[in-house]
């Protein structure tokens, strides 16, 4: 290393020891680094040097200010944070709160749908979507919904002319995916269904439903059951016990009631199952041979099942949720608790 | 439907509890809601779906039982022990002038009856399940309506005018006062039993006043009839009166059953009342049932349910449910429908009656779907992603209602004008709109937590708005934010949110002009990319009433979908280091940063990397109308270290560019 650099590392070493306040500190930075400091000097030699010495001798000089740089920078913190005497040492207080970062949740029905397609997509299930403003047709008539069914009246379903409405249920979806695709078919939908129902604590004019769709060769009532049954452990836990019981939609048939034992009170019976101890949460069925009539699936060759279920409904059960409307208030102090 | 249980006990031997029962009609479809004690004995409301029609009766449950236990059926008798010499047609005439309304219409006449109240017995099954006693007569009509789901009525012979019963349609303007003192006026479609005279019933409904059965009656005409379900409905619906017959008869009645319930009624009626029946019966019907016959295949049995069910088994279960069992061979069964069962015709309800009666719950849960990979469509993966990004950056996700109502909406036009979707049937008047926009729901939002202490929030949805189209609307999926900050923190989060879903066009930020009640006229931009709205930005106009600054930002989530790409790629970042220069210059008041910086870019110097803004500053040393502008620009090359002369020269070729188009000068001071 050339004399001078040497030196100057020396007299720099020398100095720093001494140095007790900032205001020290900086006045060394000038006088090394500063643009007329010492090291800025050691520079100006190199066109004077042999040519093939440059080169070591600049990275020299570089090293040294690296190292004057990185010593008064971290000297200076210390100083400047140091400003009552060493022998009045502080506590540091490590229960003090930390400094607030606010992170946001999603809402809880998009939580509740996406730990149910969580479920599904690894039983290779993907997720499908369909309009809001349906076709009647898609709504009822595909569907195997008769002209007369009850459920076509405005008490039960929302228009928006003669055969525009608002869908009041998810299962439009089979249809639209059905009539697009050829078997096998495995689908979800989750999506927003209406339904002009006055609101209170149970009932909403707008709430979620996830539809589930499968179709392929063989297909039956017992994979219904399977199928469910891997949603429901998976879902609401492995000591969750399922019960089926016959019931009636127009689009299957055979079609299920689906109840799970209450978590509540773990079949014992209170409130939330109306004592009975099994609380209703989902619709099932094998599809309705005149559903695949109407997206001309051969009945004879194909089967499938489908079935639906109330996000809403679902999360209240989960979380204990006891008003649906709370649901649409948005209220901080619900929607941070998810 | 409510049902006594040893009234039921009648008719199936079992050997159950009350709540036995009730847990094994649940089991077969029959939900029961309900056991409440009456006296010794017990109402169980069961929950029949609307398929179920035969279930409207005791009786029909009754099946279920037998079916469901293989306890023994036993029907009641209908043998009637006197019949008097008197010739009905002298007594009544019947015409149905509207066959298809009425396929079938019966009538039976007793003379000389004694009206008084039931016996005892009969009372206490009707208050069971929670009918109210007037006569015996009445009583009878319902307690025969309620064993077998076939509604009955009974008119004062005497009152009906000229012995004649027309089944006709009503003549628009009649008027009727029902048994349970409703007046109405009756329109043109709707169907009546009338007399001579006037209507003297709603046709499956309800009777009239004057013609019902009081302590003076002594003689009566029966009526059994069938009627058109949807009639039913519709006339019930519209005259606001729902009865236990019109409820029967929307569902449909036995077609075959008929005889059974009108005999019954006259021999109980013979029996409590006294009188003798006219012989025979007025029966006018359109045309005859024949009773369906379906093929049940057992392999089809096995391919539905996924087990496989014996096919003794399977005869059980239908002979127990009495349908007929026509021929069985090996592999199929042919089966007779009895005309109770309206709801089953296809082999498919076979299949179901089988599994229902078998026991969903005895059926195995299989797990052989087979595997199936599966993908996360490019929506989802957007979706997700923006939900991830901004619960990250503090914001909550809400949702809120897209039927709105007009005033919400009013004055808004971003994405459309005042042309919106309507409901035709809207639960309130004043909300009856789909939206055309997600800011006032969250500007709603924001207002609603402000009212409860929490003023500062972070807002966003993902959800649908509606724009007119041609026979369906076009729904449109938007993300809206709101951001209690300016402008261009609200813009900062547009750009990390468009950089995060690697969307790298150029966007467009354009002052709107256009009147909107949701933004500061001055603070707020429309979003261009390739020609096409992305969206819009703008500080909350005062309109709103915010107390703090609050940031509205509304995007196209299908434009971010269509751009999106997620096909990354590594690059290298440069070996040679980073020169960087900062520049102050100064321009005209309306010389906007966008045009600055297209210059800089327009040179097309390769070794600009960066161009950043960083200040803006007006004051004492910048004359007025100007504004100085200060950046920094980064030189970088991927193949050298570069020269200070060549950083010198590209600064130069930039500061005369941005001279010569925009007259921007290097800031002196």
């Amino acid at each position: 290393m050339p004399e001078k650099i040497q030196d100057a590392q020396k007299m720099f070493h020398n100095e720093v020891g001494k140095i007790k306040t900032r205001q020290e500190a900086e006045q060394l930075s000038v006088k090394y680094i500063g643009r007329t400091g010492i090291v800025s000097e050691l520079m100006k030699v190199i066109p004077k040097l042999p040519v093939d010495k440059r080169a070591s001798y600049g990275k020299q000089v570089n090293a040294l200010k690296d190292e004057i740089c990185r010593t008064l920078t971290d000297l200076i913190h210390s100083l400047s944070l140091d400003k009552k005497p060493a022998n009045q040492k502080e506590f540091f207080d490590v229960t003090l709160p930390g400094k607030p970062t606010d992170v946001g949740k999603k809402h809880p029905i998009t939580q509740t749908i996406d730990d149910i397609k969580d479920v599904f997509a690894r039983l290779g299930f993907e997720v499908a979507y369909g309009p809001e403003v349906e076709l009647e047709y898609y709504n009822f008539d595909a569907l195997n919904i008769p002209s007369d069914h009850p459920s076509r009246t405005d008490f039960d379903t929302f228009y928006i002319k003669e055969d525009v409405l608002l869908r009041s249920q998810t299962s439009t979806v089979q249809i639209r995916i059905m009539e697009k695709q050829k078997p096998p078919v495995r689908i979800i939908a989750p999506g927003v269904v209406y339904r002009p129902d006055t609101v209170d604590a149970r009932h909403s004019f707008m709430f979620h439903q996830v539809e589930g769709l499968l179709v392929d060769e063989s297909v039956s009532f017992a994979d219904l059951k399977g199928t469910l049954n891997q949603f429901i452990k998976s879902y609401f836990g492995q000591n969750v016990q399922m019960r089926l019981r016959p019931s009636f939609f127009p689009f299957t048939e055979p079609s299920a009631e689906v109840d799970i034992s209450c978590s509540l009170c773990s079949g014992k019976g209170c409130s939330v199952c109306s004592y009975s101890g099994w609380v209703e949460i989902l619709g099932a069925g094998m599809v309705d041979p005149n559903v695949f009539e109407a997206v001309h699936y051969d009945a004879e060759k194909y089967t499938g099942f489908a079935f639906g279920l109330g996000v809403e409904r679902v999360a209240m059960l989960k979380y204990g949720i006891n008003d649906i409307r709370l649901f649409y208030e948005n209220d901080m102090r619900f929607l941070s608790q998810f | 439907m409510k049902i006594s249980y040893s009234w039921l006990k009648e008719y199936v031997c079992f050997d159950l509890s009350p709540k036995m029962l009730a847990d094994k009609l649940t089991g077969a479809g029959l939900v029961a809601a309900s056991i409440e004690p009456f006296e010794d004995d017990y109402c169980i409301d069961l929950e029949v779906t609307a398929n179920r029609s035969d279930c409207m009766g005791i009786i029909g449950i009754a099946r279920e039982v037998a079916a469901i236990t293989k306890g023994k059926l036993q029907l009641p008798c209908t043998d009637i022990s006197r019949e008097g010499d008197g010739d009905i047609s002298q007594n009544v005439k019947v015409e149905v002038k509207e066959p298809l309304l009425c396929s079938q219409y019966t009538a039976r006449v007793i003379r000389n009856i004694t009206v008084k109240p039931s016996p005892e017995w009969l009372q206490k099954r009707l208050k069971c399940i929670g009918l109210r006693p007037v006569n015996n007569v009445v009583d009878i009509t319902n307690y025969v309506m309620m064993e077998s789901g076939q509604p009955l009525h009974a008119f004062d012979l005497d009152t009906v005018s000229g012995g004649q019963i027309h089944v006709r349609k009503a003549e628009s303007g009649e008027e009727i006062v029902a048994i349970n003192g409703a007046r109405r006026v009756l329109f043109h479609d709707m169907l009546v039993i009338a007399d001579e005279k006037r209507p003297i019933a709603i046709a499956g409904v309800m009777g009239e006043k004057e013609t019902e059965v009081t302590d003076a009656t002594r003689n009566i005409l029966i009526e059994c009839a069938q009627f058109e379900p949807r009639q039913v409905r519709r006339t019930s619906k519209t005259l606001g009166i729902v009865s236990d017959s019109s409820c029967r008869f929307e569902r449909g009645v036995d077609p075959l059953g008929l005889d059974f319930a009108s005999k019954r009624a006259a021999k109980l009626i013979i029996e409590h009342a006294g009188g003798e029946m006219c012989k025979d019966i007025i029966d006018v019907s359109a045309n005859r049932n024949e009773a369906k016959k379906v093929v049940l295949r057992i392999e089809r049995v096995k391919k539905i349910l996924g087990v496989d069910i014996n096919r003794d088994v399977i005869l059980d279960i239908l002979r127990s449910l009495q349908f007929k069992i026509l021929n069985c061979a090996d592999t199929f069964i042919d089966v007779e429908i009895p005309g109770f069962r309206g709801d089953v015709s296809r082999e498919i309800d076979l299949i179901e009656e089988v599994s229902r009666i078998y026991d969903y719950n005895n059926i195995p849960a299989k797990t052989a779907i087979g595997i199936r990979g599966s993908k996360k469509s490019k929506y989802e993966i957007v979706e997700n992603l923006i939900r991830n990004n901004l619960t990250g950056l503090g914001f909550y996700e809400t949702k809120t209602f897209s039927i709105v109502n007009h005033a919400f909406l009013k004055g808004v036009n971003l994405w459309s004008g005042e042309d919106v979707v309507e409901i035709a049937n809207p639960l309130r008047q004043e909300e009856s709109i789909l939206r055309t926009s997600l800011l006032p729901s969250l500007a709603k939002v924001k207002i609603h937590n402000a009212n409860h202490g929490c003023e500062k929030v972070k807002l966003f949805e993902i959800a649908k708005i509606y724009l007119k189209g041609e026979k369906l609307p076009h729904e449109k999926v938007c993300l809206s934010l709101l951001d209690s900050a300016g402008f261009f923190e609200g813009k900062g989060i547009v750009q990390s949110l468009l950089k995060n879903l690697e969307i790298h066009e150029k966007c467009e930020w354009v002052t709107f002009h256009e009147k909107t009640r949701l933004f500061n006229n001055e603070k707020a931009a429309k979003i261009l990319m390739d020609g096409k709205t992305l969206g819009y930005i703008g500080e909350a106009s005062k309109e709103l009433g915010f107390k703090t600054l609050c940031t509205l930002i509304e995007l196209d989530v299908d434009a971010l979908v269509e751009k999106a790409h997620f096909d990354k790629k590594y690059c290298e970042p440069s070996p040679y280091p980073m020169i960087k220069r900062d520049f102050a210059i100064v321009v005209d008041e309306e010389k906007t940063w966008a045009s600055i910086e297209d210059c800089i870019n327009g040179g097309k110097i390769s070794i600009v990397k960066e161009v950043n803004y960083f200040d803006i500053y007006r004051g004492k040393q910048i004359p007025e109308g100007k504004k100085s502008i200060a950046f920094n620009l980064c030189f970088q090359s991927h193949e050298r270290t570069l020269k200070s002369e060549e950083v010198d020269n590209a600064s130069e070729v930039i500061l005369d560019a941005l001279y010569k188009k925009l007259g921007a000068e290097l800031r002196r001071q």
